[in-house]
């Protein structure tokens, strides 16, 4: 097994050098061949004066020639690759492997991972020449594509996927797990803060805090809005919307990685093994009226999360009110899957080396990683708290509040698993989908605020 | 490497940034409570006619309010039970029909199919 993974780093590695040195050769052999032009053009032209009439058709040709491969050279991706390519290169397939080999999160990896590669096919760029390739470039297809995560228009309707395939039963038949959901949020705003000690302004500060709410399409609204490139109530704000959406989507894939440890130092064997009470069936007016009244509530409160929660109830109005099924299903299969399609690959695809490759970056990438884990941290802990005021029968498994962070079904099952793990007999799948979903609704709300805030 | 530096001495929005940290936190928890109180009294409201029932009966005092929900577990166990019962119990017409079947050409049926020919 090992040795078999040796090898594929290798090959690898060997791939990697490979392109390194033909890009080395190329520029190379470009820059010696310019030399000997400008040299030896000279001497030819004193030397060849008396028959020139046959030998300028021939030097013609061959110079028309010359000039179409050095052409041709200067616009192949091996003359134009830099460093910061081959490593972005390097991120894209290893987030494909990770999706293929480990199954983590594919559906989301393979899109931005095929995405990273495309956005870093080194090509020629130069002042004023416009070839309409990659994704900043205007009248580029990727760019076109883009225009998608720009102007925020993906992220509602993956919503109003999510909307249309959630079931919100185990929040409606316990609905003090939402509380969870609202104490996981405690990332966000803990990363807004260490993001302004960090350096970065209030508009860029709160698209980077939202991280915490490990939600990828509201990371990606977010940072739309706020931290664009553009100015901001006053504030020049940088780019950040590919950094961003990475690290969010990154963490949200890492989530069987990232949290099983937190959730083991805070919590004793003992709380892990606290079975908690079957939930209530819910009647279908309770589910009809749930995202009715919720759209209501959370939006008549925070109004700048009307796109986000707006389509995300109507999507579950959809599913609840039994009446329009054939939309239902369209907004839960393929709508959400062509939106994932393009969101990943162009998402992906913005990571072009000479603007993703900066101390910024890195920064964002340390403090999303930061505010996940505060995330997980806040609900474990609040679960702990409840539990001192509830009664024996009631006890909540604090293990519940980890998936108060909204990355939606995947915490609810990382919860499932590590209960398991120390009670075969312990299914809590269906108590960690309420604090799952709260917390989509939480991360939504935070955004709106942020955006009211900060726009 | 060294703008990174640079950047973590200044903090410079961090008094606005405070306010908006704990003023944010405390709309995004009062939101969720608030939902939370809505649907904790929600099943009340919507157990509403059969408590009057109940009390027309006479019972409105006996039974509690957590009487009036049944678990999920219970619900699978019922409907379970139902389909069970229609299944074992199912019910037939009696009425014995006889469809005639009448075929149309094939070429499975086909006489000329059916014989050799051979080429004279």
């Amino acid at each position: 097994m090992k040795n078999k993974t040796v090898k594929k780093a290798l090959t690898v590695f060997g791939i990697i050098a490979i392109l390194t040195l033909v890009t080395n050769t190329t520029s190379l052999f470009e820059s010696k061949a310019q030399e000997a032009d400008t040299g030896n053009s000279k001497e030819i032209v004193k030397d060849t004066t008396a028959s020139e009439e046959q030998d300028i058709s021939m030097d013609e040709i061959e110079e028309k020639s010359l000039s179409g491969i050095r052409k041709f050279l200067s616009y192949t991706g091996f003359n134009n690759a830099t460093p910061g390519h081959l490593v972005m290169l390097l991120v894209g397939l290893f987030f494909i492997f990770l999706a293929i080999k480990y199954d983590y999160e594919p559906l989301l990896l393979v899109p931005i991972g095929t995405g990273i590669i495309m956005g870093n096919i080194p090509f020629f760029q130069a002042d004023g020449i416009n070839l309409q390739l990659g994704i900043y470039q205007e009248g580029s297809v990727l760019n076109y594509l883009y225009y998608g995560v720009v102007k925020g228009i993906y992220p509602p309707l993956i919503f109003l996927g999510i909307g249309a395939m959630t079931d919100f039963s185990s929040l409606i038949s316990n609905p003090r797990l939402m509380l969870l959901g609202a104490a996981a949020q405690v990332g966000i705003f803990l990363t807004f803060l260490g993001a302004i000690f960090l350096g970065f302004n209030l508009p860029e500060a709160g698209s980077i805090g939202i991280i915490g709410g490990a939600d990828g399409p509201t990371a990606i609204f977010l940072s739309s809005k706020l931290a664009n490139g553009e100015i901001i109530n006053g504030l020049q704000t940088a780019n950040l919307i590919g950094p961003i959406a990475i690290a969010a989507y990154s963490y949200m894939a890492l989530v069987p990685v990232i949290q099983p440890p937190i959730m083991r130092l805070l919590t004793s064997k003992r709380e892990r093994r606290i079975k908690m009470k079957p939930p209530r069936s819910v009647s279908k007016v309770e589910k009809i009226i749930f995202p009715i009244v919720g759209l209501l509530l959370t939006t008549f409160i925070s109004p700048g999360a009307l796109p986000l929660l707006g389509m995300l109830f109507f999507g579950n109005i959809l599913k609840e009110s039994g009446v329009t099924k054939r939309l239902a299903d369209t907004a839960r299969t393929s709508m959400i899957d062509i939106v994932t399609i393009l969101l990943g690959l162009t998402v992906g695809a913005s990571t072009q080396a000479d603007v993703f490759l900066t101390s910024q970056s890195i920064l964002i990438f340390v403090l999303g990683a930061l505010s996940f884990m505060v995330a997980t941290a806040g609900g474990l802990m609040f679960a702990k708290v409840m539990n001192l005021f509830l009664s024996k029968d009631n006890k909540i498994n604090p293990l519940v509040g980890a998936s108060g962070v909204s990355a939606v079904p995947d915490s609810a099952r990382v919860v499932h698993a590590e209960g398991l793990k120390n009670d075969p007999s312990n299914h809590l799948l269906m108590h960690a989908m309420a604090p799952n979903v709260s917390g989509v609704i939480g991360s939504a709300v935070a955004a709106g605020i942020l955006l009211s805030f900060l726009l | 490497m060294t703008e990174l530096f640079v950047k973590i001495g200044t903090p410079d929005f961090l008094n606005d940034g405070l306010v908006i940290a704990i003023v944010g936190y405390v709309i995004v928890f009062s939101a969720l409570v608030v939902l939370y109180f809505v649907f904790a009294n929600f099943s009340k409201v919507i157990n509403y006619n059969i408590r009057k029932k109940l009390r027309k009966e006479g019972k409105g005092d006996q039974v509690k309010e957590k009487e009036l929900q049944i678990s999920g577990d219970e619900a699978a166990a019922i409907s379970m039970a139902i389909y069970l019962y229609h299944e074992l119990h199912d019910e037939e017409s009696n009425v014995i029909t006889i469809k005639k079947v009448s075929k149309r050409y094939s070429p499975w049926s086909s006489k000329i199919y059916g014989l050799r020919n051979y080429k004279s």
